[in-house]
């Protein structure tokens, strides 16, 4: 009894002293609290298939997040993984009929042998020549699923795949845990050495290169492990709607994670996550005027660039944060000195 | 700045709960869900359809369920289909959570009407699919009949049958050719734009040719969003075909058509164009699209039944143009829907299903009655055949789509001839002639 | 069947070398990806379908209107949107989609999803080696030498044409030299999108108009501009007659595959880049220029 709350005291104060302290953390902190007990203050079908939705998206966004903000390998062709991961698991759920659990992430094997296949030929690329080579995969990719519609059903695609469980609440939560912990699990990568050199990478190759480091083996890392996030995404997707559908492999949905990414702020996990958590249900919001969705969304976007170039989550954070001079720790903007150096922040 | 902070936040929790809490509507109001892709003419279809029952319903007093008359609510949904699956999935849950309605018609795009199916089924929910011709949405009925019996094809009959009916149509031009130029052996040209729905429809024509003494000169499969045909028809002019078998659904019949005319390349068109059905096809093809022949369900001035006419004029006046056949949306609700209700006095959806598969009942387009499979298990698909729903051949002469067919059809042999009013006389297009007539 | 392979080919590549000439010079002078490129071919269009079908103009005082029209709605929509954030590469690429995507629901709202045509200017077709060409198809060819021939001479002819060179090959010596370097990015983008509603109005007679119709012109645009390589004018007149006669190729060699165009264009476009990074005319060593 005592050590539990030795244990409760300890957990305070780390949570005093490391997550009130600074209000992004607060933020992100209230974000996991809200996704994960919404479904307590309500259970509407609709509005957990928008989060679940938004989850998906989540992972897919943040994946593209790792290999082009990170890495620098910017991927028009997202949607590959995606599409690749979805077929896949669609494919393995209903001919071999692997339940969800094994065949999500046999799908995302897939698609990492996809990141493999494209990050070869695109090793030696820069740039815009990269975007456009990566841009060109889904589409072969489409025309090959139409060329065999026996296997992949053709514009039908793969339909009657088994739920992901057996309820909408399961559902949420199986994505939401799922959406939190990959996330995670990406940001905590490009918090580590690996995510050192991938920011190496971005910055001065030629530099990674002479310091002695296999930048071949970066990359393909880089492209394989997207991939896998990426084909994770395409699983649920594929299992959530129960069809996958050359809709997955679409330009617009390259295009569409590109924008949320970008939105959202690249080179930060986060900063796609919430893109995609503030634009897929403003686009369901938007709904109330169809004729005019489209249109309000790509005013929106064109609207933020033009003042938040840089992306709206690292500008909602210079606004409420302020690094120090000294020390380069972050504290509330609402600060006159550092919390740690007792610098003065002006 | 703290106080326009607060504003700011106030406003913005204002609109969340405006989004999150749409409030229900109160009863007395049946709540039909109108779903499809508002932006395209298959959508505009649905819902002109729909709006024009809903208005003749309520201008009648309303439908009586048991002991009360309860008004007809229409309500628009714009599923997006051919731009986003998520979509039209997102867009059937609204409307079946938010707006609650209590029944769904419409549905296009067979992988959407797939992935919508299920979302209604899952709330039991009868669904009347009013565009998708797919086999795959009736056969879902009957291997799992608890689950899928709430949905029922609307319009148009199943693909199985739309093959058949164009055999028939390429049958009859063929014969009226043979006739009129003296050609020994009509030769024909497959073009059927690449999609899945295709696919049976190429390889049956390859076997079934041959049985009507027809030579296949060649299949092209040319994108269905194909802008430029010229190859193709340089392509088929030159295996001299004099007829060419079109399988379209989208923009490429209109470019096939516009360049089969300028380049005068001597071959019938007859098939599936689902553009050429439209009025705008004739400006489409710039004036180039006379002599194109394709299905249709309904054209100016052709009667299947005494319900067609009413039906058309009405449509027309109201809306300017030939109903395409999404708006059979408004046969479902007023010759299937309503009558089921008022006979079954409540808005159970059981015990309307079982009264809706037993029901044999005429619409503008023909009869309606709802078959069964090989093993007699219910399938809520359409019956084809004469005195059910046998659609209609039209043709563009002249600028205007003109009904060709039946004209003086035997359905088997020693059947009685059938011919609906209104139709005329197919024509051959007077290049065709030059060039074949001895 | 060679004579329609070759006079497919040739057509379906000046199409792409009309597109891809004007991306090429906006990349190569002020290193903007405009993908909304093919966005304003499409405004072109339904400009001319507008004067032509709702105004009965006649087809050709609306295409100069509809080319003059589009430049404007084109340099205006770059100083609101893309001059501003010019530094910062991802987001102009981003703000493109974006303008793109808007132009596209705007025509969806005006004009609804139906597809539209624009008349030709001449009807007719004629016979050359058996094959029957229309005489739309010859103008549209004609015409598009002509104006690459133009952009030709204003390049190599003119001062602005030099400025438009010289800022291409080097931004900061350029800038060094006494040349506006922004006001030369907004000449180029004038031309940049001029010649997109040039492509407009030469090419739509033989095309269907659609408020999606961008798309696919896009793809194969950007993979003639990168088989060429970027900012290199040769390459991408080069690249567009070889991604024309590749598809022109499958068309006709494979009938059961035409849809597969596409994808065939693409992947050759990717094993040239395996074999030459920076495509066939294109510079290695970005940092170098």
């Amino acid at each position: 009894m005592g050590m539990l709350g030795f244990y409760l005291r300890k957990l305070i104060t780390i949570f005093k002293g490391e997550v009130l302290v600074l209000p992004s953390r607060i933020v992100v902190f209230l974000f996991f609290l809200v996704l994960l007990l919404l479904p307590v203050v309500s259970q509407d079908p609709y509005l957990l298939r928008i989060l679940i939705l938004a989850s998906i998206f989540a992972i897919l966004a943040a994946s593209w997040d790792l290999l082009s903000g990170f890495t620098g390998q910017m991927n028009f062709g997202h949607a590959l993984f995606f599409g690749v991961g979805a077929y896949s698991s669609a494919l393995l759920n209903l001919h071999v009929h692997i339940p969800p659990w094994g065949s999500i992430p046999l799908g995302a094997l897939a698609a990492v042998l996809a990141g493999l296949i494209i990050g070869i030929p695109c090793l030696r690329l820069r740039g815009t020549y990269l975007a456009l080579t990566t841009l060109a995969f889904p589409i072969i990719l489409m025309g090959i699923v139409f060329a065999i519609p026996g296997i992949t059903g053709g514009e039908l695609g793969v339909s009657g795949l088994s739920r992901l469980s057996s309820s909408r609440l399961y559902d949420y939560y199986i994505t939401v845990v799922l959406m939190l912990g990959l996330c995670t699990i990406m940001w905590k990568i490009t918090d580590s050495n690996t995510g050192i050199i991938f920011h190496a990478i971005r910055e001065d190759e030629l530099a990674v290169r002479t310091s002695g480091i296999n930048v071949t083996r970066y990359k393909l890392l880089a492209f394989s492990l997207s991939g896998f996030f990426a084909g994770i995404s395409g699983g649920l997707y594929a299992h959530f709607m129960r069809i996958a559908g050359p809709s997955t492999l679409e330009v617009s949905m390259s295009f569409t994670v590109v924008i949320w990414a970008v939105f959202g702020g690249i080179v930060t996990i986060y900063g796609p996550v919430g893109a995609v958590f503030i634009l897929f249900p403003l686009l369901e919001f938007f709904r109330f005027w169809p004729e005019f969705r489209m249109l309000m969304f790509a005013v929106v976007i064109l609207l933020i660039l033009l003042y938040m170039p840089n992306g709206i989550l690292p500008w909602v954070r210079d606004k409420i944060e302020k690094e120090c001079p000294r020390c380069k720790i972050r504290n509330v903007a609402t600060r006159k000195t550092c919390r740690v150096c007792t610098a003065s922040l002006d | 700045m703290k106080r326009s902070k607060l504003l700011l936040s106030v406003l913005l929790v204002a609109c969340l709960l405006m989004a999150v809490g749409m409030p229900a509507y109160a009863a007395k109001v049946i709540k039909i869900g109108v779903i499809g892709p508002m932006k395209f003419v298959q959508g505009k279809g649905h819902w002109n359809g729909a709006t024009m029952a809903a208005e003749e319903i309520n201008a009648k007093g309303g439908i009586q369920v048991g002991n009360e008359k309860m008004k007809l609510e229409v309500i628009k949904v714009d599923s997006n289909e051919f731009l986003s699956m998520t979509d039209a999935t997102n867009a059937m849950e609204l409307a079946i959570t938010r707006h609650k309605v209590d029944f769904l018609v419409g549905g296009f795009r067979t992988e959407a009407v797939l992935a919508m199916q299920d979302i209604a089924m899952d709330h039991n929910k009868i669904f009347i699919g009013c565009g998708a011709a797919h086999p795959e949405l009736c056969t879902r009925v009957a291997k799992d009949y608890k689950r899928y019996k709430y949905f029922f094809r609307g319009t148009p009959f199943n693909s199985m049958y739309l093959v058949k009916v164009c055999f028939i149509h390429l049958a009859t031009v063929g014969g009226i050719m043979k006739k009129a130029l003296g050609i020994p052996k009509i030769k024909v040209a497959i073009v059927g734009e690449k999609a899945v729905w295709v696919e049976p429809m190429v390889a049956v024509t390859k076997k079934y040719l041959p049985k009507l003494g027809m030579e296949l000169a060649g299949i092209w499969r040319p994108s269905a969003v194909a802008t430029d045909a010229t190859a193709e028809l340089s392509a088929v002019q030159r295996t001299g075909a004099h007829i060419v078998f079109t399988i379209f659904s989208s923009s490429v019949g209109i470019t096939f058509a516009r360049q089969a005319g300028e380049l005068k390349i001597p071959a019938a068109m007859v098939g599936i164009n689902v553009e050429a059905q439209k009025d705008g096809f004739y400006e489409a093809t710039e004036r180039m699209g006379n002599y194109v022949m394709t299905m249709n369900t309904y054209a100016r001035g052709v009667e299947s039944n005494e319900l067609t006419k009413p039906f058309v004029t009405k449509y027309m006046k109201k809306f300017g143009e030939v109903p395409t056949y999404t708006a059979d949306t408004y046969t479902a609700i007023v010759y299937g829907l309503v009558p089921t209700i008022e006979q079954a006095g409540t808005l159970d959806a059981d015990k309307l299903v079982a009264i809706l598969e037993n029901r044999e009942y005429k619409v503008p387009a023909g009869k309606v009655k709802y078959s069964k499979d090989a093993q007699g298990r219910h399938l809520h698909d359409l019956t084809w055949g004469p005195g059910y729903l046998t659609s209609l051949g039209v043709q563009w002469q002249d600028g205007e789509l003109k009904g060709v067919w039946p004209n003086r059809w035997k359905a088997a042999k020693g059947a009685p001839e059938i011919t609906y009013k209104g139709i005329v006389p197919y024509k051959i297009a007077p290049w065709i002639i030059k060039e074949y007539k001895k | 069947m060679i004579a329609d392979i070759i006079i497919s080919g040739l057509i379906n590549g000046s199409v792409y070398a009309l597109l891809a000439i004007g991306f090429s010079l906006i990349f190569g002078a002020a290193r903007i990806v405009n993908l909304a490129h093919t966005a304003f071919y499409m405004l072109a269009s339904y400009c001319i379908y507008y004067a032509t079908h709702r105004l009965g103009v006649h087809p050709i005082p609306a295409m100069l209107v509809a080319i003059v029209l589009v430049t404007l709605i084109g340099l205006i929509c770059y100083k609101l949107f893309i001059d501003p954030i010019r530094e910062h590469e991802a987001a102009v690429l981003i703000a493109t989609i974006a303008l793109a995507m808007a132009m596209q629901e705007i025509m969806l709202l005006i004009f609804t999803g139906d597809y539209l045509s624009v008349p030709a200017l001449v009807r007719g077709y004629l016979k050359i080696f058996g094959v029957k060409i229309a005489y739309q198809q010859l103008l549209t060819f004609g015409v598009a030498l002509l104006i690459l021939a133009g952009v030709w001479a204003l390049l190599k002819k003119t001062r602005v044409g030099l400025a438009i060179r010289s800022t291409a090959q080097d931004r900061e010596v350029a800038n060094l030299m006494g040349m506006n370097e922004s006001r030369v990015a907004m000449m180029t983008m004038g031309v940049s999108v001029g010649l997109a509603a040039f492509a407009g109005a030469v090419v739509v007679p033989l095309k269907v108009v659609d408020p999606h119709m961008w798309m696919y012109p896009l793809i194969m645009m950007m993979a003639v501009v990168v088989l060429g390589g970027l900012g290199s004018l040769k390459g991408s007149f080069a690249g567009a007659y070889i991604l024309g006669f590749a598809e022109s190729l499958v068309v006709f060699l494979i009938p059961l595959g035409a849809f597969l165009k596409g994808s065939v264009a693409l992947s050759i476009m990717i094993i040239v880049l395996l074999i030459r990074p920076e495509g066939l005319f294109g510079i290695a060593f970005e940092e170098e220029r």
